[in-house]
């Protein structure tokens, strides 16, 4: 899609929510060069091992072939990149991604959450050799190829200095707010584009049934109690109703073709999936338990008045 | 257009029997051939710290060119690969956090010595390949490279590892790198591979967006898989690491999002087999936790 759709795109969304957008949208933590300066290049006998680096849309290639299409998926501008050498021949990987928006940094974050909260950031993760947050229109990682005690607590205080160098928060996609919350999984709802990220997230289909791209966004969410098999719930904008349709269609004759006419139909876990339209959304329940819960689900999303 | 594969696939169990029969990924498949893999493991090759044993290592290396070849000296089994006054290119990764152990490279150097080819004629490379002149003039490859998940093309494997030889990458990315098989008809390479390694020492099975790399995520299996179709090396590591995923993230997360360039390779671009039914797996060694 080109450059100047999405901004497009982008601005009406901005202007739906304008006292929002006025102070979040707009908020920003300065370029990505500047980080350069404002994060320190020493700190606790760690310190950079080699020239920052920033890439953006035409050169993210080169910092991560194979893996640039992920973020070019998402408003990605930019990204600044510092490695730091530490005791005993560590090494930390801390890259900061401008995103774009708040609404896109909140979706690089949300589609490989697994680990619990470190406290940093918006929200955070941190795991093993691994820290992940979102902070204003910027998603940060910090990455250890050691993940011992060293290089956690590294990590962490890397984490917390760049974090301050971020700017104020900004706020999560509208889409998340239509989410029921009854049984809401809160840290499990992902937001993204692109059907990369969904079968990352939640594998439905080795072919695009849903027909995604970068006009698309979609909310994907669990529910259900900790530590049973959740129930999923896949909402999905389109650009129009017209597509809408056809995704539903296009969902319904490769993944549930024995659905009955209310496209709902039983899976070989005994389960049940369900996809419905309104206007230019797609609802689409995964592995509810019964009909009734597939139909509750469905129907308790918050749809906007128009 | 046959029926995509889909996550209810997967609840039917049938994952196993649809991923390398043909049936998925949008081509109809041609003629059947059979190709030979061979699995090696030495459960000595690594130590406690992930330290390469290098003399066990050449061993494998060996003894599964010996049994690839059907041959009983490693020397002679080299020899029917390449020829005296060859160049040869050694196409291996240098990705930062799982590169090719620098000890397989070795061994590989030291047979290609052995069975005739000047040292100075064989080419080391990965980034630069198509500009470094011994893989410009190179008459012979080798393809060695580390299993591991990809976020875009499922799995990193012996076909994705010549990426580095295309003029454009990008341009193998749409559709989760579903063409990375063309690579194989590329001027510099065709017809030119002659030896597939693909290492499975620490193989890495799950990752979390592009460029991520954990140790949580990687095991030592210990194993090296060698063949000389690189659609049926690269199968049979997809195997594994299906097995691997099944066995940590269960049965819903077993395929790797989404590894269609293998198949495609066969039955798109013809370079090899991915019929499970058309490949001759031989294993060989430590058989504790396979998996396959």
């Amino acid at each position: 899609m080109p450059r100047t759709d999405w901004s497009r795109c982008m601005t009406v969304r901005c202007f739906l929510g304008l006292a929002i957008a006025s102070l979040y949208v707009f908020s920003d933590g300065g370029a990505v060069t500047d980080f350069g300066a404002k994060i320190p290049k020493e700190f606790g006998g760690w310190e950079a091992s080699a020239n920052d680096k920033t890439f953006n849309r035409q050169t993210l290639y080169d910092y991560m072939d194979g893996g640039a299409e992920v973020y070019l998926a998402f408003d990605f501008r930019e990204v600044f990149s510092r490695k730091y050498g530490g005791p005993g021949g560590r090494d930390l990987t801390l890259d900061i991604y401008d995103m774009g928006s708040p609404e896109e940094a909140f979706g690089a974050f949300s589609c490989d959450r697994e680990d619990p909260s470190a406290g940093i950031g918006q929200e955070s993760e941190y795991g093993p050799g691994l820290l992940r947050f979102w902070q204003g229109r910027y998603f940060v990682t910090i990455m250890a190829s050691s993940d011992d005690e060293t290089a956690a607590a590294a990590i962490l205080e890397l984490g917390r200095k760049a974090a301050k160098s971020l700017g104020p928060p900004g706020a999560k996609p509208d889409l998340v707010a239509f989410l029921p919350t009854e049984s809401l999984r809160p840290d499990r709802t992902s937001y993204f584009h692109s059907v990369v990220n969904l079968n990352n997230r939640f594998f439905v289909s080795s072919e695009n049934i849903l027909r995604l791209d970068r006009l698309t966004q979609c909310v994907f969410a669990e529910y259900g109690p900790e530590g049973a098999e959740p129930s999923c719930l896949l909402l999905i904008r389109y650009p129009d109703a017209g597509k809408a349709g056809s995704a539903r269609q296009s969902f319904l004759a490769s993944y549930l073709p024995n659905a009955g006419p209310e496209g709902l139909g039983q899976t070989e876990d005994k389960k049940w999936a369900a996809a419905s339209v309104r206007n230019n959304y797609l609802t689409v329940v995964f592995e509810a338990l019964s009909p009734e819960a597939a139909r509750r689900l469905a129907a308790s999303v918050k749809f906007p008045e128009k | 257009m046959n029926h995509p594969l889909t996550r209810r696939d997967f609840l039917k169990g049938a994952s196993a029997a649809v991923v390398g029969s043909s049936l998925i990924f949008g081509q109809d498949k041609g003629i059947s051939k059979k190709a030979r893999v061979v699995l090696i493991r030495h459960s000595e090759v690594l130590d406690e710290n992930s330290k390469v044993n290098p003399d066990i290592l050449q061993g494998m290396l060996d003894e599964a060119v010996m049994t690839l070849l059907d041959e009983k000296d490693p020397v002679r089994a080299f020899r029917k690969l390449v020829k005296p006054g060859e160049t040869v290119g050694i196409k291996t990764n240098v990705w930062s956090y799982l590169p090719t152990p620098p000890e397989l490279e070795a061994a590989i150097k030291r047979r290609l010595v052995d069975a005739g080819v000047a040292a100075e004629r064989i080419g080391l490379d990965d980034h630069t390949v198509r500009t470094n002149p011994l893989f410009i003039s190179a008459t012979s490859l080798i393809n060695v490279r580390p299993l591991r998940t990809h976020y875009l093309a499922g799995m990193s494997g012996c076909i994705k590892n010549y990426i580095m030889f295309a003029e454009s990458q990008p341009d193998y990315h749409p559709d989760s790198c579903a063409d990375l098989g063309a690579l194989f008809k590329l001027p510099q390479v065709q017809g030119k591979t002659r030896l597939n390694v693909l290492c499975a020492l620490t193989p890495q099975f799950h990752g979390r967006g592009p460029h991520h790399f954990s140790r949580r995520y990687v095991w030592s299996y210990k194993g090296l898989i060698v063949g000389q179709d690189p659609v049926a090396v690269d199968t049979i590591g997809l195997r594994l690491t299906m097995a691997k995923r099944r066995e940590v993230l269960g049965r819903a997360q077993e395929l790797p999002p989404v590894p269609k360039h293998i198949q495609l390779a066969d039955t798109r671009h013809g370079i090899g087999t991915s019929d499970i039914n058309a490949i001759e797996l031989v294993k060989l060694g430590w058989t504790e936790d396979i998996l396959i």
